[in-house]
């Protein structure tokens, strides 16, 4: 399903039917999906559709950049690092190209969607939350629902901290797509309640294809800058 | 009979030396300077339209207008033979007259530039302030446009929106709501908390944490009070909290929990006596 359609093409893969059709004359674009249905007519003269993974902060609407990973409590000495793998949710974002820029058609997934918030209701944030496994290499996933975060863990402070979740600021998300969907991430502890996150441009696997991220799409222009966590790491 | 165009421009007004073609060209220059100034700041809006939020586009557009509007003015004033030194010099006694006769105008305008920079509130924002409830249309110079939840439009002085109480609902990025379940005294409280519970779990805007907590609270004279307390997010808790109640309500009557109806027992000191019916045969109770 991931990848670039021209003109007129089907996608059905289990529950998701992705479409564009010419109905009475006009390109349609149709989409269901879990029994969710979206509909757009469609004028372009390229019709150059790219379907690809997107940063999963988007349904069931967005009111967040910001994503929270769960996982079984580690505990790490100081000045360890250790690559660890957690499965992540994975959200499908439809683009329009044309020689003068990319439009986001539709976002959809599968499965359910949960928030929380990280933090003091005052000064906190809300995060899109997904509860993972610790895997020590790259685990089995469903391709259009789930993807795969490396994830490298740095303690540098000088205690052992426990840590049980991580959250990240989305809109530094570089996504890959290939045999499944994967990212990159660290995480550098520098104190038993902070740590500062980030992506990484590369992916876990040689060869992957890179995703068209929202936010790039949206042309809003960001910083690559991070997110410290400093509401604690459980 | 030939026009003179020159002649009327250079025909003074009374007023100093000025000539009309200098009244002219002050208006020019100040409808020049408003167009330019309105330009500009439609333009940054735009510009600005999906990289920063919408109080502090604002907030860049009138600054960048009145910056605009104000050169304007300084660059006319000459040709009203208006120097801005001598303005300097007469501004203290003229000051103090205008600072008494526009009191409460220069204390909204400082209020406003407060209210501006200080950010109690935002455009958008849901708010209580001297008694009006509403969201925030727009934040102005001498005055906040709040719209109630009716839709009436309403103008509030900033000096009293500075000087009240101030209650922005939307302020935090979560906030946390209520319900009182009430079931029967014969149902399972423990059953029904747990499938509260779960229908808590499954939306998705039912914060994760905090967690939600549903307890007994206490005992009713007809039933059992529950309480549940679920946090969601600020921006669309009202939509979380309307649809969960029904949720709720729903899984436990399918479950066999159902609202209970007011109920007295009632005991007589006596045995009852009840009569009726064919033959008035008469029974006790």
């Amino acid at each position: 399903m991931f990848g670039q359609y021209y003109d007129t093409f089907r996608c059905e893969v289990g529950d998701i039917l992705v479409e564009t059709e010419q109905i009475d004359g006009l390109l349609t674009y149709r989409r269901r999906c879990e029994g969710r249905a979206f509909k757009r007519i469609l004028v372009s003269e390229t019709a150059r559709i790219i379907i690809n993974p997107v940063e999963p902060v988007n349904l069931p609407k967005e009111v967040t950049d910001f994503l929270q990973m769960e996982f079984t409590p580690i505990v790490i000495e100081p000045g360890a690092a250790r690559t660890i793998y957690l499965k992540f949710p994975v959200e499908i974002g439809v683009f329009l190209e044309s020689e003068k820029g990319i439009e986001v058609l539709d976002v959809f997934g599968t499965g359910t969607q949960k928030y929380a918030l990280y933090g003091s209701p005052t000064s906190g944030v809300i995060v899109r939350w997904y509860r993972s496994a610790v895997y020590s290499e790259i685990p089995q996933v469903e391709r259009f629902s789930e993807g795969v975060m490396e994830l490298s863990i740095q303690n540098a402070s000088h205690e052992w901290v426990e840590v049980s979740s991580v959250v990240f600021d989305s809109v530094d998300m570089k996504i890959y797509y290939g045999d499944i969907v994967a990212t990159t991430a660290t995480m550098k502890i520098v104190s038993p309640v902070m740590a500062e996150t980030d992506f990484i441009d590369s992916p876990p696997i040689p060869g992957m294809a890179r995703s068209i991220e929202l936010y790039k799409a949206r042309k809003i222009p960001v910083l690559d800058r991070g997110y410290l966590m400093e509401w604690g790491l459980s | 009979m030939t026009f003179n165009v020159t002649g009327i421009l250079e025909t003074p007004t009374g007023i100093g030396t000025i000539t009309v073609s200098d009244v002219l060209w002050f208006v020019v220059i100040i409808a020049v300077g408003v167009a330019i100034a309105k330009i500009v700041s439609i333009n940054v809006r735009r510009a600005l339209a999906e990289r920063l939020p919408k109080n502090e586009r604002e907030l860049i557009a009138k600054v960048i207008y009145y910056i605009i509007v104000i050169w304007a003015v300084i660059v006319a004033l000459p040709y009203l033979n208006i120097n801005l030194s001598g303005l300097l010099v007469a501004g203290g006694i003229a000051g103090l007259v205008i600072g008494f006769a526009s009191q409460s105008v220069v204390s909204n305008l400082v209020s406003g530039l407060f209210l501006m920079f200080e950010h109690p509130i935002k455009i958008g924002d849901s708010i209580n302030v001297a008694g009006v409830s509403g969201s925030v249309e727009d934040i102005r110079i001498l005055s906040t446009i709040v719209k109630t939840y009716d839709g009436i439009y309403t103008r509030i002085p900033n000096e009293k929106v500075f000087t009240s109480n101030i209650t922005n609902y939307v302020h935090n990025a979560a906030r946390r709501f209520e319900y009182s379940i009430s079931i029967r005294y014969e149902d399972d409280a423990n059953e029904a908390i747990r499938l509260t519970k779960e229908v808590i779990e499954a939306h998705p805007f039912a914060l994760k944490n905090p967690a939600p907590s549903v307890f007994v609270d206490n005992l009713g004279d007809d039933c059992l009070n529950l309480t549940a307390r679920i946090w969601a997010p600020t921006q669309n808790w009202w939509d979380v909290r309307t649809e969960l109640l029904w949720d709720i309500v729903k899984k436990l009557e399918e479950n066999g929990i159902e609202m209970p109806y007011p109920q007295r027992t009632v005991w007589f000191a006596d045995d009852l006596r009840v009569t009726g019916g064919k033959g008035e045969e008469e029974s006790r109770i």
